[in-house]
């Protein structure tokens, strides 16, 4: 069944690629590989440089492919595989393509300009202020579930060693690439054989001292059953125990450093180093799976309409809106067009490459967000036993997948379950690094002159991990990274939207792309709506302590604010969109005269 | 069979883009952030020398001028191209 699944995505990828996206790609934008890009014109040797597509494929596979198409399709199995599965191959046969694609050539012939320029160009000075305010929510809660999924791992006291090791090993390649100029071959098989080694080393005896570390404070409770060391507190969702709590922390630090030091001197060697990690993890986890093609035994198709426990224990959650962006990235996400906007947009050298890098690399996402939901459903042997990994958080569930897939490759288990547990952390931690860096600079432009303290790189910084602490500490993981995901949807249904408004405008066709803006902002919009209601309620609970309170208030505030700036947006896009159906009917009847 | 190792060369050859665009890419993206920054601040020192005031170029930009010349069309383009917030995302 596992290789079924992945062989139907693959199928239907591939059908949807060269059926839908080529025609759209020929007969409605009508690419020319002989138009000059703004790669060519612009020219200007460091943002604006063309590159092949081969390069800009890899490179825009690897920033849009994060935790979101990882952990999405772990949550959303509590629906069974079946919705989860149906929502991937079919979000991205008619919306993630659609989003990814046209998003990329909307900023290519518009001089690669960024999301924020083609909303004050297409829809209005307002719409660009609006969409930088929601940018800086979506990016807090975006830090607020990456931080809570990655905090949940690093407790697992076989991790940080391994992590930390990869940390040194970066530090050691910048020293090797920059101060000792050593080849980037050399460098690359030893320090990836440190980390590698590392993450072994941490599986051994040696983690004594993380377990010492881990084991220093709180008390023990039996919790449903369960004996449950160390907590520090206890919230309606269960214990916040010291380990999660502490390398929360400690994560966080880690992302501090990535934003504040030379990004070549830290964050950059890091991230290296962890790409091969993820390349090896990756390759691995396929071949265990192709090797093994388990059954999903007797993990249910659908488990009903409704979902026990999503939102909040206990609480039933509906299939819709909510599993539409717990899988907030494999099927659609829009992450996606920021990164294409303003990356890929501005390096590619024919418009005739936008089909293939950014609308492959969504196809190629997929197949990741499918091989997800195949740890989900095939690694712990029933529905039940994967209901209880999940309690210990996605992380866990997808290292137990990889140690389970690993394995059949003659990998020990153990040695499996923590490199998984690692390729998932730094998958998290490169892009939150890279997210803070943004905050702290979007801080300083938005407040700096009001508040002269945020144009102190430390200052924003630190405001954006208070915020990012808040969440982390007092939120049930499940209900932040929904709520994460509905921004993120969201944000792919605004620019669905803004694609509609500059197809009308173009005079082409734009209902493939007016449809799917239309589903995902109503979708999106009923989604955070209900999570900043379960949010509300989890607040006003009585007897609970002050700051769990706020932490729930801040969660259920971004869900509302970013639900009334998205209502704010689509008036403008509606004005806009009259005005260039309007200007569409004028340029038909007297060309003239427009 | 000549088609054959053409097409599998050709193949190896994506495979390679490939490859390098997830690992390297975005390293070398940086790295020409960077030089571009430092670019700009050297042809900003130099530049009032380069074009004649005082009238006689010192001797150190004749000898700058070959390698300056050919980064002043990336470097006017760099300066005064518009910039937005999200810039800082790439």
């Amino acid at each position: 069944m596992s290789a079924f699944a992945l062989m139907i995505t693959v199928l239907c990828g591939a059908a949807g690629y060269s059926l839908y996206a080529r025609r759209i790609d020929r007969n409605t934008l009508r690419t020319d590989r002989r138009k000059a890009t703004p790669a060519v014109l612009y020219h200007d040797g460091v943002d604006f440089v063309p590159t092949t597509r081969g390069v800009l494929f890899g490179y825009q596979f690897k920033s849009i492919a994060a935790l979101g198409p990882i952990v999405g399709p772990i949550v959303a199995a509590q629906w069974g595989w079946l919705p989860a599965l149906a929502w991937l191959i079919l979000g991205v046969f008619f919306i993630g393509w659609v989003q990814d694609y046209a998003g990329t050539l909307m900023a290519m012939r518009n001089e690669g300009m960024t999301m924020g320029g083609l909303s004050y160009r297409y829809l209005s000075p307002r719409a660009r202020t609006i969409l930088l305010s929601f940018i800086y929510f979506y990016l807090v809660l975006f830090m607020g579930a990456f931080s809570s999924i990655v905090a949940r791992i690093m407790a697992n006291p076989d991790v940080p060693i391994g992590l930390v090791t990869l940390t040194l090993a970066g530090v050691f390649a910048d020293h090797m690439i920059y101060k000792v100029r050593r080849d980037l071959r050399t460098t690359t098989i030893l320090t990836v054989a440190l980390a590698l080694v590392g993450v072994w080393v941490g599986t051994t005896g040696v983690n004594g001292v993380v377990k010492l570390i881990n084991g220093a404070v709180g008390y023990t409770a039996v919790i449903d059953g369960q004996t449950v060391p160390n907590i520090l507190y206890t919230t309606p969702y269960g214990p916040m125990t010291w380990p999660v709590w502490l390398w929360g922390i400690l994560a966080l630090v880690f992302c501090y450093f990535g934003s504040i030091l030379p990004i070549w001197q830290f964050a950059q060697p890091v991230n290296y180093i962890s790409f091969w990690l993820i390349f090896i993890g990756i390759i691995g986890a396929v071949l265990g799976v192709v090797i093994q093609h388990p059954g999903f035994a007797d993990f249910p198709a659908f488990t009903g309409f409704m979902a026990r426990g999503v939102l909040a224990p206990g609480v039933d959650t509906p299939l819709w809106p909510i599993l539409f962006v717990t899988i907030s990235c494999g099927a659609v996400s829009g992450w996606h067009s920021l990164v294409s906007t303003t990356g890929t947009a501005r390096q590619l050298e024919k418009e005739t490459d936008a089909l293939p890098v950014a609308g492959g690399a969504m196809f190629t996402e997929t197949v990741l967000g499918v091989l997800s939901l195949v740890f989900a459903a095939a690694a712990f042997g029933s529905f039940g036993g994967y209901k209880l990994v999940l309690a210990q958080g996605a992380g866990a569930v997808f290292a137990g997948g990889m140690a389970h897939f690993l394995h059949v490759l003659g990998i020990p288990e153990a040695l499996g379950g923590a490199f998984g547990a690692v390729f998932l952390t730094i998958m998290g931690l490169t892009v939150m690094q890279l997210v803070l860096r943004f905050m702290r600079i979007a801080s300083a432009e938005l407040l700096g002159d009001a508040v002269p303290a945020f144009r102190n790189p430390h200052i924003g910084s630190i405001v954006a991990l208070l915020f990012t602490l808040l969440i982390l500490w007092t939120g049930f993981w499940q209900r932040i990274w929904i709520l994460f995901g509905g921004s993120n949807q969201l944000f792919a249904g605004l620019t669905l939207m803004l694609v509609t408004v500059w197809l009308a405008g173009a005079g082409k066709s734009y209902k493939w792309a007016f449809w799917p803006g239309v589903f995902m902002y109503v979708t999106t919009v009923a989604a955070l709506l209900v999570t900043a209601h379960a949010s509300l309620q989890a607040a006003l609970k009585p007897g609970l302590m002050s700051a769990f309170v706020f932490g729930n208030l801040l969660s259920a505030a971004i869900g509302l604010v970013l639900a009334i700036l998205a209502l704010i947006l689509a008036v403008d896009v509606i004005g806009a969109f009259a005005q260039a159906r309007q200007r569409k009917v004028a340029m038909r009847e007297s060309p003239a005269a427009v | 069979m000549a088609g054959g190792w053409e097409y599998l060369g050709k193949l190896k050859g994506y495979m390679q883009e490939i490859l390098y665009g997830m690992a390297i890419h975005d390293m070398a993206r940086q790295l020409r952030r960077q030089r571009g920054s430092l670019e700009h601040l050297f042809i900003l020192v130099s530049m009032g020398d380069l074009l004649g005031v005082p009238v006689l170029p010192p001797y150190y930009c004749l000898r700058l001028l070959p390698f300056v010349v050919p980064e002043i069309a990336s470097w006017k383009r760099r300066m005064l191209r518009e910039r937005d917030l999200l810039d800082a995302l790439s």
